[in-house]
């Protein structure tokens, strides 16, 4: 187990340089000079040569990559952003929070819609329930977000007041002149996004739950249970839902990490001042620290997600540990 | 007295220049109910709130009213708005015979927020912390014609030695005269700061710091909000009708509409929808008294920029005129919605300093004019094949597909490249990477005056720097030489110059199409009264003046 796990750990450090080094070779693919953005639109050529030294972009890139490696290992710092000089962990740490809200509000609700319509369906297949479940879950996979997130807000939020149509309330220390705050007007303000959120999330599990269970209803030790005389609900509880859910477990995790990175469009419509968002910003101003500090977080967060499922599975299921 | 009156004439000018601005608006302002608070809608967050740093335009809206500068645009509109008038200078500053020596005195009475008295220090500071090269501040290229400023820039000084505080009185000396610096000091980044702020040398910002204007920064949490609170010591005779300016950051503008409809918001200053603009015009009426839209022409325009630098339009001034003879101005506008901007076929903007009204092209295609087009072309059209960049962004594309046509119908196959407008700029402003043939370009100026748009603008002498304004690459000597003594009239004398160069330039060797000179489009609230709109000094309502109703 143990060598299981360090391979693990190794790996992880291999995917954080590769993603990183990545992302610096696109951004210097890009053919705009942030030094020439920094220092302004009237700027003289000696005025961006001087930019360009202070942000430190006129040494070659290998260079600047070394540095941004040597400052995150050794300082635990990915820098400042060239737009704002703010530090990128500051801007990450108080962006990272919001997304956190996002997607874990969003994957309680889309697993609350997902696993009784799933369950449902499969149970009772081609039946009205399983037909409505499926249409559900057809529309719920082919609408864009972007579109049910403004539906939402334009009908829900604007035209019927019912909820705030955007914005974002702080759960504890709202800052000043915030017109909300508090676990109320948070989770008020958190409901449309969380609807829109995981709503494609809830229609695709629902498909893989409902597909997941009608395949373990059709094991050899399910119908050994029903002939041994088991009700109904027993054999459901403990013989299909169990293993036909290991997989979503696993899916979850992996979604949940990935989300993480920033759920860009609901954020963008709601006003959420998350990663997502963020993100957006960054790259529109050509910001490589701060694009490079969500990436960096993403890749932590997707990692360590995985990591955690993968040794999860491989204490759960022998086979995986062993090969 | 001789050469004050010489600094009156050079205002005077710029303000019978502003009538453009008049028209639209100057009925438009009346004083309401003192006290409560005004919402205001960005869509993204400021870069700064730091004086010697912002340079967005949203922030400055914010600074507008923050600031105490020596010289200010008054919170006026139409041609009285259009005047650099001293605020914290007790009158006109005294300049010397050769122009290079501007002497301010004080006004006594201006207090900061932390009710420290303004002094001729804080402007001395202002400008030392400016160009301090640990701000790394984009205001920098400003400073260029004060004396010492560069040894400060370069880090060999740590004050400029032209700038000087003697008593109540604050001398500047220019390493040249230069007539627009009076207009240049309206700018934010030349606003006094109190010792405390002169002290913190940071080029991450400082979010926290006394202000001598109607208001001041009570909070700001990046990406979320900014407080501004009335300013308890302010003496100053400008007005400061809410209590607390909070502006709201992060809204696309369909919601900044929605709320301002509700009344959640007073003023979408990150915009609506463009598409909005026409039904709002025939629910509220157009420039009402403190109505709810209003609309005035901006110090901005919109242009192709032709690139005189590629075999295409090099040396071939009736292409050039072609191209502007071919255009739609009036469809590339009707892109950006209703009231978007003024057509034009000049290169300065209403409003500006040496603005005279000229006709040399049509704002409206007719098959007559498409005939006159292909006249200019014909026999000009050398390979015929254009390459043409425009912003990947909003209504850029749909315009470069316009453009696209318009070039068509003249013989030129224009292929469109869509670049982010980021890029776009940086490389089109870099001789080694601008590779196009035409380039659907946009400058705002950064202070009301015919040099920032000129001579930034088409002075040929920094076609070769590899970070340049001028994207048509237009470089003739003759016109270098008359830009440059443009810029050194006062007056009348400035303003003609700058006119008969509009006039010339357009009409003989053209070095873009002009397109459209931008609106400023301003929705309101229904609560909203005290609307003074000054483009001079910023875009939109001036926020100390907004009140409730």
């Amino acid at each position: 187990m143990s060598t299981y796990i360090i391979k693990r750990f190794l790996w992880a450090i291999f995917l954080i340089v590769c993603v990183t080094m990545i992302t610096y070779v696109l951004f210097f693919l890009v053919p705009a000079d942030p030094a020439r953005l920094a220092a302004g639109k009237s700027a003289t050529p000696a005025d961006v040569a001087r930019v360009s030294k202070q942000l430190g972009l006129d040494k070659p890139v290998y260079v600047q990559y070394g540095l941004f490696l040597k400052r995150l290992i050794l300082e635990q710092s990915l820098g400042r952003s060239y737009v704002n000089r703010r530090t990128v962990n500051q801007m990450v740490f108080e962006a990272a929070p919001v997304t956190a809200g996002l997607v874990i509000g969003g994957a309680i609700l889309w697993m609350l819609i997902a696993l009784p319509v799933g369950i449902l369906s499969a149970l009772r297949p081609r039946s009205l329930v399983d037909r409505s479940a499926m249409i559900f879950v057809l529309v719920g996979i082919s609408a864009p977000v972007i579109w049910v997130g403004l539906l939402l807000q334009y009908f829900v939020g604007f035209r019927l007041g019912w909820l705030p149509n955007s914005g974002y309330c702080n759960v504890f220390n709202p800052p000043v002149g915030s017109s909300c705050g508090g676990p109320w007007d948070w989770f008020t303000h958190m409901i449309l996004p969380w609807t829109t959120f995981a709503i494609l999330f809830a229609a695709a599990y629902a498909r893989m739950v409902r597909a997941n269970v009608m395949d373990t209803l059709g094991e050899d030790y399910v119908r050994t249970a029903r002939a041994k005389g088991a009700p109904e609900h027993s054999v459901v509880r403990h013989h299909v839902l169990r293993n036909a859910l290991l997989p979503v477990v696993t899916m979850l995790g992996l979604d949940i990490g990935v989300a993480l990175g920033g759920a860009i469009f609901t954020e963008a419509i709601f006003n959420l001042p998350g990663l997502g968002r963020l993100t957006v910003t960054s790259v529109e101003s050509l910001d490589l620290p701060t694009v490079q500090g969500v990436v960096v977080f993403a890749t932590f967060a997707i990692i360590i997600i995985s990591f955690t499922v993968d040794i999860l599975y491989a204490y759960i299921d022998p086979r995986i540990r062993l090969a | 007295m001789g050469v004050k009156r010489t600094a009156l004439l050079a205002l005077a000018a710029i303000g019978v220049l502003s009538l453009g601005v008049t028209s639209a608006s100057a009925s438009a302002t009346r004083h309401g109910a003192r006290g409560g608070t005004i919402v205001v809608e960005m869509s993204s967050d400021v870069d700064y709130i730091d004086p010697q740093l912002s340079y967005y335009g949203e922030t400055w809206k914010l600074e507008e009213a923050t600031a105490c500068k020596l010289m200010n645009w008054p919170d006026k509109e139409g041609a009285a708005g259009g005047v650099p008038t001293p605020e914290v200078a007790n009158g006109l500053p005294i300049i010397s015979k050769d122009g290079k020596t501007y002497t301010f005195t004080i006004k006594p009475g201006f207090k900061f927020s932390n009710g420290q008295a303004v002094t001729a220090a804080s402007f001395a500071n202002a400008i030392n912390r400016l160009a301090n090269p640990k701000m790394q501040s984009q205001g920098i290229p400003f400073l260029d014609i004060v004396e010492g400023a560069q040894a400060v820039i370069d880090g060999k000084a740590s004050s400029a030695s032209g700038v000087k505080v003697m008593g109540n009185k604050l001398q500047v000396t220019l390493t040249k005269a230069a007539p627009d610096f009076l207009a240049r000091l309206t700018m934010p980044f030349f606003a006094g700061i109190d010792t405390t702020l002169a002290s913190q040398i940071d080029a991450n910002g400082i979010n926290n710091y006394a202000s001598c204007g109607p208001y001041y920064f009570a909070a700001r949490t990046p990406n979320r909000s900014i407080t501004l609170k009335r300013n308890p010591n302010y003496k100053g005779g400008r007005a400061a009708n809410a209590d607390v300016i909070q502006v709201n950051i992060g809204n696309d503008t369909n919601v900044e509409l929605q709320n301002t409809l509700s009344g959640a918001t007073d003023y979408p200053s990150g915009g609506i929808p463009p598409t909005e603009w026409k039904g709002l015009v025939a629910q509220y009426g157009l420039n009402k008294k403190d109505g709810r839209v209003q609309v005035r022409p901006l110090m901005d325009i919109r242009y192709l920029a032709l690139n005189h630098a590629r075999p295409l339009f090099k040396d071939n001034p009736n292409l050039a005129k072609a191209v502007n003879w071919t255009v739609d101005r009036q469809a590339f506008s009707a892109q950006g919605g209703y009231l978007y901007g003024k057509r034009t076929g000049q290169i300065l903007p209403p409003g500006m300093l040496g603005f005279q009204q000229q006709n040399i092209y049509p704002i409206r295609i007719t098959p007559g004019t498409i005939q006159v087009a292909n006249k200019y072309a014909k026999g000009n059209l050398r390979n015929g094949q254009a390459v043409l960049w425009a912003a990947n962004k909003g209504v850029a594309p749909l315009q470069a597909q316009l453009i696209q046509y318009n070039l068509k119908q003249i013989g030129i196959n224009a292929q469109i490249q869509l670049l982010p407008r980021a890029t776009q700029f940086t490389e089109a402003g870099n001789p080694k990477t601008a590779n196009y043939d035409v380039t659907i370009e946009h400058w705002g100026a950064d202070y009301a005056d015919p040099y920032d748009f000129l001579n930034i603008l088409l002075d040929g002498k920094q076609v070769l720097n590899p970070q340049h304004n001028n994207y048509a690459y237009f470089n003739v000597a003759k016109y270098n030489q008359q830009m440059l003594q443009a810029s050194l009239l006062v007056g009348n004398a400035r303003g003609t110059a700058y006119a008969g160069l509009d006039s010339e330039l357009m009409k003989n060797n053209p070095p873009w199409a002009p397109l459209v000179d931008s609106n400023d489009r301003t929705f309101l609230s229904g609560r909203v009264a005290c609307v003074t709109i000054n483009t001079a000094a910023q875009a939109g309502p001036l926020l100390n003046v907004l009140c409730r109703k």
